[in-house]
């Protein structure tokens, strides 16, 4: 049974300029203890996906407007807030890009941390303080007891993600979701972070989600990849598998619009042309057709679900045997992937047919 | 200790030669060949922001050191990447270098002429050769303007051309950073990230400078979109022979689009090498962190990585350390059972017999030990598929 399991996820905005499909029926399991990635560009439904799992979202203009959330087989979704109150920290916690707003910086991180404690067990201030004392030297802060005593803008900003990250694992959660946790951070800081983070992850067995837009972050950080675009899973594959043979044009497209610290001279960067998609249409076909190289004529018409590269019966959702999937009519072929570009002989990308009317 | 990346020097043509210093010269001879020239040259430059307290008076209680003297100097024609982490002064150093700023000290000699205090119009004159592209495309284009009045702004400040003529060269200019020619008529809220960048590329080129300064152009991009903008701004090079300060924190984006590298700690210079060289062979301890830290999009070369996590925070530049700047978090001092001499005396950049110039007093140990040559996750040592650096090259 999979720690979270989350089904056909559907999430709506509504705002003045219209409805925001941010989150199209997106389906995925988490295991006890695994890593899972979840990249895509700005926009793509990453954090709103989480949000929705924490039931987080801004009301009242975001809205779960489908499917389920399993954590430990209740239905996340149809619990009450005081309920996903005693979930939140306890069962599932969350770590967010900035630090300083997520901190409040009006109270010592001793006041905030004994609050979060205090608010889920049952223990003396006493208590609480020596277990905020042991979590701040476990994510390796110097002389802790002195920095409990500290408002929030004293310190760094990779000091405050690491008191992020103390708060967070204060209750032992069976779930960590970090949404970009060193995005704001410079490299050499990001580095320390993820190397906390996974180090505390593993020796206390918590499943993790990772939000990122970074694919190099992702490689070295998880077991297991899911690829988003316009609210949509487009791919799916252990982290391996999927930098190995990535079989999404979108998910190509990203491995080469990025220089690699590693490339040979002379890299030729392919970007993704066009522009991110407007969330408030929703798209006929694939959502990823416009800007695709390898579209063909049912791309625009059709959305495709996701389905396994290689046919099999049986589908893995989690692991490390987790079956690839992906959702593209017209997968590229492991020599286009490696190219980034269709390498068919005349192939060319089709048409949209409402230009083509026109 | 030989350094096993010579082995890479294709061929075998060019014998293993011992790494070691040449006589201390001026930095900024180094990695200007005669038949370049420099446009841009900085000699020991110096930016101090004063640190004031006080109510009615205010007294100068210190200084924050943005930069602290560093000497460089960009070829005409080249593209020179500035790298470091956010405080360490990189953007000082464009800002100065454009004359935003006065320097406190040093000298910025531009095309020959020293404009280190120029004023006025004569340094009117000068900024026209020189522009700049900011990282934010939201708030580096003003909202209540066209695309087309922000273009031509340049132009009218400076007085040129006119009426239909300036029409037509707004209308180029957006054609040449591969925008609609027609789009100059809508506001910039109209416009996605990456278009609005391009439209301060055309800004930037509207007076066909010599120098661009891209301070931070692409962090602020969607990931698809960060390749349309490097490929972009490539390709005006070769078109205009124009000449880059390309500033930025990504080390994989500065060495793609960078002929040589200047690697930034705490307002100053710690190495500056070509590309290839500063990536295949990097001497600086820091240098070497920092390409540690940067993830490769790859699990099996992340998986042969190692990661040399720097302990601590860089220290305030209004109270740098003493001697070496990086000794408070270098790991190659601890391994050296920390040399008094760090900590009592301030590297210079000295040029080394591979063309490097690095500020390190042991960068002979950096060479060749395991950090250096597993930054890049190759399995031990690659075949001779890659010719190394241009060994034997300095002076």
């Amino acid at each position: 049974m999979a720690l979270l399991s989350v089904r056909d996820l559907v999430v709506r905005f509504r705002t003045h300029d219209g409805t925001v499909n941010a989150v199209n029926g997106v389906s995925f399991d988490l295991d006890e203890g695994e890593t899972l990635g979840l990249v895509g560009e700005s926009g793509c439904g990453k954090s709103v996906t989480n949000l929705a799992v924490m039931r987080l979202l801004p009301s009242p203009a975001g809205r779960i407007e489908g499917g389920h959330v399993y954590f430990e087989s209740e239905d996340l979704v149809g619990l009450d807030e005081s309920e996903m109150r005693e979930l939140r920290g306890k069962e599932i916690a969350m770590i967010f890009q900035d630090p300083m707003t997520s901190l409040n910086p009006v109270l010592t991180i001793e006041e905030q941390m004994v609050e979060t404690i205090k608010a889920h067990k049952k223990v003396s201030n006493k208590e609480a303080r020596a277990r905020a004392v042991e979590l701040l030297a476990m994510v390796g802060m110097a002389s802790p007891e002195k920095r409990l005593r500290d408002f929030p803008h004293q310190f760094s900003g990779g000091m405050r993600q690491r008191v992020m990250i103390a708060m967070a694992l204060a209750l032992e959660p069976k779930l960590l979701i970090a949404d970009e946790p060193t995005t704001a951070l410079d490299v050499t800081i990001q580095a320390q972070v993820l190397e906390l983070l996974s180090r505390l992850a593993a020796d206390h067995g918590t499943a993790v989600i990772l939000i990122t837009h970074d694919l190099g972050v992702v490689a070295g950080m998880t077991r297991r990849t899911n690829v988003m675009y316009a609210g949509f899973v487009v791919e799916s594959a252990t982290t391996a598998d999927l930098f190995a043979r990535p079989s999404h044009p979108y998910t190509v497209g990203l491995l080469h619009s990025m220089p690699r610290l590693d490339a040979e001279p002379g890299e030729l960067l392919i970007p993704i042309e066009g522009t991110p998609p407007d969330l408030r249409v929703m798209p006929a076909g694939c959502p990823f057709a416009p800007r695709c190289a390898w579209r063909v004529p049912q791309c625009w018409t059709e959305n495709p679900t996701l389905e396994p590269i290689t046919a099999t019966a049986d589908v893995q959702m989690t692991g490390p045997n987790a079956t690839h999937r992906a959702a593209c009519w017209n997968r590229p072929t492991a020599e286009e992937a490696a190219a980034g570009w269709p390498l068919r002989a005349g192939f060319v990308a089709a048409q949209d047919p409402s230009e083509a009317s026109r | 200790m030989t350094a096993p990346l010579e082995s890479q020097s294709g061929g075998g043509s060019v014998a293993a030669q011992p790494l070691q210093a040449t006589p201390p010269m001026s930095a900024v001879a180094a990695g200007t060949s005669p038949e370049s020239q420099p446009l841009v040259r900085v000699e020991d430059l110096k930016m101090y922001f004063p640190i004031t307290s006080g109510v009615l008076i205010n007294r100068h209680v210190g200084d924050v050191r943005a930069v602290d003297g560093i000497s460089l100097a960009i070829n005409k024609g080249e593209t020179l990447g500035l790298v470091g982490e956010s405080g360490c002064g990189k953007s000082t150093v464009g800002r100065t270098l454009l004359r935003l700023y006065r320097p406190t000290a040093g000298r910025i000699i531009f095309d020959g002429q020293d404009i280190t205090t120029v004023e006025g119009s004569s340094l009117r004159a000068v900024r026209r050769r020189m522009q700049m592209i900011f990282q934010d495309p939201y708030s580096s284009l003003n909202p209540r303007m066209t695309a087309a009045g922000i273009i031509s702004e340049p132009l009218e400040i400076h007085g040129i051309s006119g009426g239909r003529e300036r029409r037509e060269r707004v209308r180029d200019l957006l054609a040449t950073v591969g925008m609609d020619p027609d789009y100059g008529d809508r506001y910039p809220h109209e416009f996605s990230g990456g278009q609005r960048q391009r439209i301060g590329v055309a800004r930037a080129l509207a007076l066909q400078p010599d120098l661009i300064v891209a301070d931070e152009p692409i962090s602020a991009l969607d990931v698809s979109i960060q390749a349309q903008v490097i490929n972009l701004l490539e390709r005006l090079q070769g078109e205009f022979g124009l000449t880059y300060l390309f500033i930025a924190h990504d080390l994989s984006v500065v060495r793609h689009i960078s002929d040589r590298i200047a690697v930034m700690y705490l307002g100053k210079i710690v190495e500056l090498a070509g590309s290839r060289d500063l990536y295949e062979r990097p001497l600086h301890p820091y240098s070497i962190a920092l390409l540690s830290a940067v993830p490769i999009p790859d699990p099996a070369v992340e998986g042969r990585r190692r990661r040399i996590i720097l302990t601590g925070d860089v220290p305030s530049p209004s109270n740098p350390p003493s001697g070496c700047r990086f000794h408070t978090r270098c790991w190659l001092r601890e391994r050296l059972n920390n040399p008094e001499r760090c900590v009592a005396e301030e590297p210079q950049l000295r040029a080394m017999a591979t063309g490097h110039q690095v500020a390190c007093h042991f960068a002979e140990e950096v060479d060749g030990t395991a950090e250096q040559v597993q930054v890049t996750g190759r399995p031990a040592v690659a075949s001779g598929s890659s010719p190394s650096t241009a060994i034997g090259d300095a002076s």
